[in-house]
């Protein structure tokens, strides 16, 4: 129990650094949201009320003081680019965000480990060649370039699936579904080859340990050995990595929604960046950190349900 | 030095090819094509398939596409190198100082490091590189600002192993300063580690650059930059595919390279790490 206490306070005391990193690099760098709001060709009289009006000259620490309630309280403030409040616009493209995230982690998974298995069993051989040179291919190509062949074969080439949009599922499930499978493929492919070969590597360690060769030596057939003996060792060590890798896929779904034209949060953090809408960058790259944190949080916990050996002191 | 080690195995070995034929092109190509070759526009030609004239095929504007692909190596390699060199001038001593002092300094700059590490590298790359303004330089220092985390963790978990050893144990007893100790003792022996990490970091880099210059915000024209050609691209797919696959296939090849020679180092100057690749 006071591990829990342990990394919940942790966490807090993370997010609250989170919070203020947020802050800092997007207000020390040079960068006025008054001009940003009115353009460099206002009136510096107009400048200087707006700057006053939104609190601008008031010292640094006051300002992130107000941010940080704000974001506490749920008022996330304004969206100069879309006039529109912050916070549930947010909300919205994450919903939207976690279809693709949570398919192409699916995907990802569902590859990798089968694949990863295979040539960890079979190493130097032609099955592990094959599993290998895939996957060593597939962290070495962009994800935006994953994307664009996937446009060019699926979309344009056999017209099976549209090439870009989002539809809610709530309106229509199969159409949210076949907009949705081209970027999660292509979200999917790079982290599937991730974790190909990280499963190879940790099945590898595993298969060469003494309690494998007591398992084969007391005539368990091959099959237990690898999937209920070794896998069940490997799926912690997995399971971490794909969970360091939610962090990785935050930022390419940047990259890919904008690909795809997929109106989620990573289209939203591009429009802001673009658009150098402080106060949405501010929202969006805090909510990506907090997630991305919490994901490891509750990876962490998850592993000492998979690993019993692990004693919590 | 077990360096050679690497090239013993075919794929230490292709990969060394790639990546030295990556870094001939990157030095070599900006002095021998004269740069207005690579914005040259030939009217007649646009969207042109691989030809005689243009062995790689031209983009929208008639720009031929094997000048710039081949001087986009060298503005691609320039960044990632100068952001991978700007992360271990700053993750370096971070992670030393961690590793070796210990107790509370490790506690607060591993806290901040973590703190950092929460953000998806890109993601503060793509922040910073707005922020400040998308050019070159601010280019290579998002890209660094971003890896440093990643570095300065490996590279305080490398110190703080090397440090408890027996040997650097002895040397202290000996009554060596804490800066010959580092220097003379610790410093050589995390040395393969930060090689390794650097050559992995180098490969990120490279995509790195790509996926902000796809989105606008790393290279800006008339620069040629591999992310900026397949970002140009977009719009001509259907008839002009050639355009996409010929700077993909240069990240690719680039990527590939690193990542193979990378395995391959890190086999050799880590053996506890052998067949993890």
């Amino acid at each position: 129990m006071s591990y829990i206490l342990n990394r919940i306070l942790s966490m807090l005391l993370t997010l609250f650094l989170i919070s203020a990193v947020t802050f800092a690099v997007t207000n020390i760098l040079p960068g006025d949201v008054a001009m940003i709001i009115m353009g460099t060709q206002s009136n510096p009289e107009a400048l200087a009320g707006l700057r006053e009006s939104l609190g601008l000259n008031d010292p640094l620490l006051a300002q992130y003081g107000r941010w940080i309630g704000g974001m506490l309280s749920g008022d996330w403030g304004t969206s100069l680019v879309f006039k529109e409040p912050i916070a549930p616009l947010l909300l919205q493209k994450m919903t939207a965000s976690a279809l693709i995230v949570l398919l192409s982690m699916t995907i990802a998974l569902v590859c990798a480990v089968p694949l990863g298995v295979w040539a960890a069993v079979y190493p130097n051989r032609w099955q592990d060649t094959a599993s290998s040179s895939a996957s060593l291919l597939g962290v070495s190509l962009p994800d935006f370039f994953w994307g664009i062949m996937m446009i060019l074969l699926f979309a344009r080439g056999l017209g099976w699936l549209p090439s870009s949009g989002f539809v809610d599922p709530g309106e229509d499930v199969l159409g949210a579904f076949r907009h949705a499978l081209l970027p999660s493929l292509a979200l999917g492919l790079g982290l599937m080859a991730h974790l190909t070969r990280m499963t190879r590597a940790t099945m590898t360690g595993i298969l060469n340990q003494e309690f494998i060769r007591v398992a084969r030596a007391k005539g368990l057939g091959e099959r237990t050995v690898i999937w209920r003996y070794a896998l069940a060792n490997a799926v912690g060590p997995v399971m971490t990595v794909a969970g360091l890798q939610v962090g990785y896929l935050f930022g390419s779904i940047i990259v890919v929604e904008s690909l795809f034209n997929y109106t989620g949060m990573g289209w939203l953090t591009y429009q802001g960046l673009l658009n150098r809408d402080i106060p949405l960058i501010q929202a969006t790259v805090f909510v990506v950190a907090a997630v991305v944190m919490l994901a490891n949080l509750l990876v962490d916990l998850l592993y000492v349900v998979v690993d019993p050996r692990i004693r919590l002191s | 030095m077990k360096l050679p080690a690497a090239f013993r195995n075919s794929k230490g070995m292709i990969g060394a090819v790639l990546v030295l034929a990556i870094l001939l092109v990157a030095v070599i190509a900006p002095m021998l094509i004269p740069d207005d070759w690579a914005t040259r526009m030939d009217m007649r030609a646009r969207l042109s398939p691989p030809t005689w004239a243009h062995p790689l095929g031209t983009d929208q504007l008639g720009r031929d596409l094997m000048y710039r692909v081949l001087l986009g190596a060298h503005t691609s390699v320039f960044i990632a190198s100068s952001a991978v060199l700007m992360s271990i001038v700053i993750g370096l001593p971070l992670g030393l100082i961690s590793g070796y002092v210990g107790r509370m300094t490790d506690n607060v700059l591993m806290r901040l490091v973590d703190t950092l590490l929460s953000f998806p590298a890109l993601l503060l790359a793509l922040t910073i590189s707005a922020v400040l303004g998308p050019n070159l330089q601010n280019t290579i220092i998002a890209i660094g600002i971003a890896f440093t985390p990643y570095l300065a963790r490996i590279i305080r978990g490398e110190a703080l192993r090397v440090s408890h050893m027996p040997y650097v144990e002895a040397a202290r007893t000996a009554g060596n300063s804490d800066r010959r100790l580092i220097v003379r003792h610790i410093l050589p022996n995390i040395m393969p580690a930060v090689i390794v990490q650097s050559t992995i970091s180098l490969a990120f880099a490279i995509l790195a650059e790509a996926g902000l210059s796809f989105l606008g915000l790393g290279t800006q024209p008339p620069d040629a930059s591999w992310g900026l050609m397949i970002q140009a691209s977009r719009d001509y797919l259907d008839r002009a595919p050639w355009t996409a696959l010929v700077p993909g296939a240069a990240v690719a090849l680039t990527v590939l390279g690193l990542n193979m020679f990378g395995d391959a180092l890190r086999d050799a100057l880590d053996p506890r790490s052998k067949g993890a690749s």
